[in-house]
C-alpha cells in the first residue's frame, strides 16, 4: 500500500468502520450459513423426537433391534414406525469422549511442557512436525490399525477366556470395545492440544517465569505455577476443540468399538473396560446407508442434532470458563 | 479500487462460456451410475467390457456413495441408474424399477482355524440368534471359548439377505457385533479364531466357507442353484430403462460376454 | 531453538539458583518433570511405529511408477494401475480448502478479538463456530449436497438433466471442507491474537495508527506462529476426511473433468483422494489389494510433512519482541 500522510482523525475513523463492518459482514455470512446448517438438522430430526418425546433419551429395549424396526416401517407414512431410547449411544458417547479428553489433556499438557521448556533442541525439532503429522493421518488409517493390530491383540492375548465366558450371553468380548476406542481417540485428539498449548506456553511473558525463577523456583514448578496458568485460557479453547473432534470422530469408532448399541457396566470390574459400544457419531455412519428410508433417516438425524446441542454446551461452558480465566493474563478483553 | 479491465473481461467470457458449455450437448450418450459401494467394482468392470465392445459408443460415469444415495439420485434424476444392493423396501421413493442384474452368494465363515465341516439352519439360527454360545456345543467345530458373532449394519442388503433366507423369524443375537462393509467383516472373522460371519462370495478368501445344508458355498453351486443363500444385485431406473440405459442393461442381463465378467465373483441370472 | 533457551533462562541463572539455594526440586516436581519426558518420548513413538507400519506393508509396492500412473478399474487393483489420480485429488482439495478456510478463519478471528460487537453476535460466531467442529463429517457432506445440489448452484457440477444439479465436484467438496478446517483455524488465531498483551495494541493507537493498520501491521505478523499452527491443524483435517469426498466428490477412481474449460473443468468434475483410495484398497474395503492401500498411505504422510513444511515456511519467524 503506497505511503498515506498522517490521517485525519475522522480518515481513522472512516477506514476502521469500514474495516469492521466488512469484517463483520463476513463472520455474519459464516454465521448465516452454519445457522442454516443447523435448522436443516433440526428440521428433519424433528419427527423423531417428536414421536418419542423424553423417552428418546432414556434406556429401554434393545436398540439395534429397534433401530431395525424403524428401518423396515410400512410405506404408509402413517404407520411409521419412530420408537427409540437412545441412552446406550448416549451414555457411550459420553464415556468414549469424557476418558479420552481427560487421558488427553494430561498427556497433552506434559508435552507441550516438555517441547516449551525441557526437551533438548533436536527432539524439540523433531517433535513439532511429529505432532502436526499426527493432526493429519486420516481417522482411517487410525481406524485400519486399530482393528488390524491392536484389537486382535487384546481379544485373543488379553482378554481370558472365562472373562468372555461370564458375560458371553449378554455381549461378546471380541478385543473390540471402548478400552480400543479410547486408546486411539486419545491419540488422535493429543496433537491439537499439544499444538495449541505449545503456542500459548511460548507467548507467556518470560519476564514472569524468571520472576519465579529470581524466587528460588525450579524450572517446572515456574512453568506450572506460572506458565499453565496464564496459558490456561488457551489451554481450554484447545481443550474446547479436541473434545469437539473427538464427539465428531465416527468412522474410526465404529471400526474399533465393536459397534454394539450396549451400556458398558462399570459393574463388572476389569471386564468393563473390554466391553463393546456405539457412540452417537459412529451410529450415523453405519446408517447412512439407509437415509433414504424416512423414518430410519429423521432418527440418524436426530443424533446429529444431539450432537450439535451438545457441541453448543461445550462452546458455551468453555466460554464461561475462559471468561473467568482471562484476569490472569494481559488480554485485550 | 483499480480493476485491470482486460483481465476482468477475460474472465467474465470464461465465466460465461463455462456457463454455457454444459448445456452443450455432447455426441455420445452418457450413463451415470451411482450407488453401492459392492456394486460398483462389478459395475466398472461390465462398462469397460461394453465400452470395449461397441468401440465407445457410450460413457460411462461410475461414482459411489452407498445403496442409499443411489436410490435417491436415480429417484431425483440425478443420475440414469442407482446401484443397490439391497431389495426395495416398501418406503423407497416411487416410481423406480429395480432391474436385476446378478446374484450374489452370501457364505457363512469361519477363521481357518476352525473348519466347520458344515451346518444346517437350526444350527445357524441357533448361532446367530444368541442362544447357543460356546463352540463345544457346535457339532464338528474345533475351537473352544465363546463364540464371536458378525453381523452387518441394519441398512445393508447383505443383512436383510441373511436375515430373510438364513433366519426366516429368529432375531439376531443383540450382542453380535455389527460391522459396516464385507470387507470388515472379513477382516474381523480372519484376525479372531473363535469369530463366525457372513460375506459376500468375493469376500471369503483367507476364510473357511461353511457348507450350508451340505452344500458348499462355492461359485459353481452358486450358479446351478444348488447353494441357497442368494442376495439380488439391481440396476434401478426411474421408470422402465430407455435407449442407451435399455441397451446396456439388456447387455448385462442378455449377453455372454457380461454372464462371463459377472461370473468371475459373482453370479450372473443366465 | 538454542538461543530461545537461553534468554529464557539468562546465564544459566536458574540452574544456578537452584543450585546455590539447594535442591528445591520436591518428589513431586521430579515426577512431573519425568512424566513430561514420558509423555514427549511416547508421542515420538507413536508416529514413529504409525509411519513405520505403513512403509513396511507398502513397500514392495512403492515405486515412483505407482505414483505416476492411473488407478485402473478392476476388482483385483493389485494387478494394475497406480494412485496419480487420488493423488491429484488430495492436492487439489487440499489446496482448494485451505485457500477458503485460512482467509476467512482469520478474519472471523480477527473480527472476534478486535471487533466483537454487538457481542451477542460475536457469541454467537464463535458457538456456531465450535458447534461446527463436533458435527460428524458426514453430516456436513449431506448438508453440503442439500446446498450444491439446488438448481441455483448447478454451474459448479455435472448436469444429467437440465435443471437438476449433479451436486458433486471439487468445488462443492472444496468448499465443505473449508468448514470443517474453520473451527481449528479460528481457535488457534484467536488464542494467538489473545496473547498478544494488552499494551502492544496500545503502543500502536498512541503512534497514531488506526485500528486496521495495527492489525495489519502488527498483531497479524505477531501472531504468525499461531496462524501457522491452526493451518497446519486445519489441512491436517481436510486430508483425512473421507465422508465428504465420498458423499460430495463421488468418490470416482479417476478423477473425471466436467464441462470443457481445461482448468473449470476440473474443478466442476468428480474424483477421489489418497485417503478413500486407501480405504477402498484396504482390508476393509472393495478393492483388494491392501499393499497399494499401504503405499499410498505412506505417500500421504509424505505429502503431509511435505505440506507442513510449506506453511512453517511462511509463517517462519523469531516470535514477536515481548516473549524473547
Amino acid at each position: 500500500m503506497a505511503a498515506r500522510g498522517p490521517q485525519t482523525a475522522q480518515q481513522r475513523d472512516r477506514t476502521d468502520q469500514r474495516a469492521e463492518l466488512a469484517l463483520g459482514a463476513l463472520a455474519s455470512a459464516v454465521l448465516l450459513l452454519i445457522a442454516f446448517m443447523i435448522a436443516f438438522v433440526f428440521a428433519k430430526a424433528w419427527p423423531s423426537f417428536a414421536h418419542n418425546g423424553l423417552a428418546w433419551f432414556g434406556p429401554g429395549g434393545n436398540l439395534d433391534e429397534q433401530l431395525t424396526a424403524i428401518f423396515n416401517s410400512p410405506s404408509d407414512p402413517s404407520d411409521y414406525v419412530y420408537t427409540l431410547h437412545a441412552w446406550p449411544l448416549i451414555y457411550a458417547t459420553a464415556l468414549i469422549t469424557g476418558i479420552s479428553v481427560l487421558l488427553g489433556t494430561m498427556i497433552s499438557l506434559l508435552s507441550a511442557m516438555f517441547i516449551v521448556e525441557f526437551a533438548p533442541g533436536w527432539i524439540r525439532s523433531i517433535l513439532q512436525p511429529v505432532v502436526r503429522l499426527l493432526a493429519a493421518v486420516p481417522s482411517v488409517i487410525y481406524g485400519l490399525i486399530g482393528i488390524l493390530v491392536i484389537v486382535p491383540f487384546f481379544g485373543n492375548n488379553v482378554i481370558s477366556g472365562a472373562q468372555k465366558e461370564s458375560v458371553q450371553f449378554v455381549i461378546q468380548l471380541d478385543g473390540s470395545s471402548i478400552l480400543v476406542g479410547v486408546l486411539v481417540l486419545t491419540v488422535m485428539i493429543t496433537p491439537i492440544m499439544v499444538a495449541i498449548s505449545v503456542d500459548a506456553l511460548r507467548s507467556v511473558p518470560p519476564t514472569w517465569t524468571e520472576g519465579a525463577a529470581a524466587l528460588g523456583v525450579n524450572r517446572w514448578r515456574a512453568l506450572r505455577t506460572v506458565g499453565l496458568r496464564a496459558a490456561r485460557p488457551a489451554i481450554v479453547a484447545a481443550a474446547i476443540l479436541s473434545t469437539a473432534r473427538a464427539l465428531g470422530e465416527a468412522i474410526m469408532l465404529s471400526m474399533v468399538t465393536g459397534s454394539v448399541a450396549f451400556s458398558p457396566n462399570p459393574l463388572d470390574g476389569v471386564t468393563f473396560f473390554f466391553e463393546p459400544a456405539r457412540t452417537l457419531a459412529a451410529q450415523i455412519v453405519d446408517g447412512a446407508e439407509g437415509l433414504s428410508v424416512k423414518p430410519f433417516g429423521q432418527t440418524m438425524y436426530a443424533f446429529a442434532a444431539l450432537l450439535l446441542l451438545s457441541s453448543a454446551f461445550l462452546s458455551f461452558s468453555g466460554w464461561f470458563a475462559r471468561r473467568s480465566m482471562r484476569k490472569y493474563t494481559l488480554s485485550p478483553r | 479500487m483499480t480493476w485491470n479491465r482486460p483481465l476482468a473481461v477475460v474472465a467474465a467470457l470464461a465465466v460465461s462460456a463455462s456457463l454455457a458449455v454444459p448445456a452443450a450437448a455432447t455426441a455420445k450418450p452418457t450413463i451415470t451410475m451411482s450407488g453401492s459401494t459392492s456394486v460398483a467394482p462389478l459395475a466398472a468392470l461390465l462398462a469397460k467390457k461394453y465400452v470395449a465392445g461397441c468401440g465407445g459408443c457410450v460413457t460411462f460415469k461410475l461414482l459411489q456413495g452407498g445403496s442409499d444415495v443411489g436410490i435417491s439420485d436415480v429417484a431425483s434424476g440425478r443420475v440414469t441408474i442407482g446401484n443397490a444392493s439391497r431389495d426395495p423396501k416398501p418406503s423407497d421413493p416411487g416410481g423406480l424399477v429395480f432391474n436385476k442384474i446378478a446374484h450374489d452368494a452370501v457364505c457363512i465363515v469361519t477363521n481357518k482355524s476352525n473348519p466347520l465341516p458344515g451346518i444346517d439352519e437350526a444350527g445357524v439360527q441357533a448361532i446367530f440368534g444368541g442362544s447357543v454360545r460356546s463352540w463345544s456345543s457346535v457339532p464338528g467345530s474345533t475351537a473352544s471359548g465363546t463364540i464371536d458373532t458378525f453381523v452387518r449394519t441394519p441398512a445393508s442388503g447383505t443383512q436383510d439377505a441373511f436375515q430373510k433366507i438364513f433366519l426366516s423369524s429368529t432375531r439376531v443375537f443383540s450382542g453380535a457385533s455389527q460391522k459396516a462393509s464385507n470387507g470388515l467383516i472379513q477382516q474381523s472373522v480372519k484376525a479372531d479364531p473363535n469369530a463366525i460371519g457372513y460375506v459376500s462370495l468375493s469376500f471369503a478368501d483367507g476364510l473357511h466357507t461353511v457348507p450350508y445344508k451340505g452344500v458348499a458355498c462355492t461359485e459353481r453351486n452358486a450358479k446351478s442353484g444348488q447353494y441357497g443363500g442368494q442376495r439380488n444385485l439391481y440396476m434401478v431406473t426411474r421408470g422402465p430403462a430407455t435407449g442407451a440405459t435399455k441397451e446396456w442393461i439388456k447387455w448385462i442381463t442378455k449377453s455372454s460376454a457380461a454372464a462371463a465378467v459377472i461370473n468371475t465373483e459373482w453370479v450372473s441370472l443366465q | 531453538m538454542s538461543a530461545h533457551a537461553q534468554t529464557r533462562n539468562p546465564a544459566g541463572l536458574i540452574g544456578r539458583i537452584r543450585h546455590a539455594g539447594g535442591d528445591s526440586w520436591s518428589l513431586g516436581d521430579k515426577i512431573g518433570l519425568a512424566s513430561a519426558w514420558a509423555a514427549g518420548i511416547l508421542l515420538c513413538l507413536i508416529a514413529a511405529s504409525i509411519v513405520l507400519y505403513m512403509l513396511y506393508r507398502g513397500f514392495q509396492y512403492l515405486s515412483l511408477e505407482m505414483i505416476f500412473s492411473h488407478p485402473e478399474a478392476g476388482l483385483d487393483q493389485s494387478k494394475s494401475g497406480g494412485f496419480l489420480d487420488p493423488l491429484e485429488g488430495t492436492l487439489a482439495l487440499t489446496v482448494i480448502g485451505t485457500a477458503i478456510a485460512a482467509p476467512v478463519g482469520v478474519g472471523i478471528a480477527v473480527w472476534l478479538t478486535e471487533y466483537g460487537r454487538p457481542s451477542w453476535l460475536a457469541r454467537a460466531v464463535e458457538s456456531g463456530v465450535e458447534i461446527v467442529a463436533g458435527t460428524p463429517s458426514i453430516v456436513l457432506a449431506i448438508f453440503g449436497l442439500l446446498v450444491f445440489q439446488q438448481g441455483f448452484f448447478s454451474f459448479l457440477s455435472y448436469e444429467a438433466t437440465p435443471g437438476v444439479a449433479f451436486g458433486r465436484s471439487f468445488v462443492a467438496a472444496g468448499v465443505i471442507m473449508s468448514l470443517i478446517a474453520l473451527p481449528l483455524i479460528v481457535g488457534a488465531s484467536r488464542e494467538a491474537l489473545h496473547s498478544i498483551p494488552r499494551h502492544v495494541r496500545e503502543a500502536s493507537y498512541a503512534l497514531g495508527k488506526d485500528r486496521i493498520s495495527t492489525i495489519r501491521r502488527v498483531l497479524l505478523p505477531a501472531s504468525r506462529r499461531g496462524i501457522g499452527t491452526g493451518v497446519a491443524l486445519g489441512m491436517g483435517r481436510i486430508v483425512g476426511d473421507t465422508a465428504i469426498v465420498v458423499v460430495l466428490l463421488g468418490a470416482t477412481l479417476q478423477t473425471d473433468p466436467q464441462g470443457n474449460i481445461p482448468g473449470l473443468s476440473f474443478l466442476q468434475g468428480t474424483g477421489s483422494t489418497l485417503t478413500t483410495y486407501v480405504y477402498n484398497n484396504s482390508p476393509v474395503g472393495e478393492g483388494g489389494s491392501p499393499e497399494k492401500a499401504y503405499a499410498a498411505a505412506f505417500v500421504l504422510l509424505l505429502i503431509v510433512i511435505a505440506l507442513n513444511f510449506v506453511v512453517d515456511m511462511i509463517t517462519r519467524g523469531r516470535g514477536p519482541s515481548w516473549t524473547r
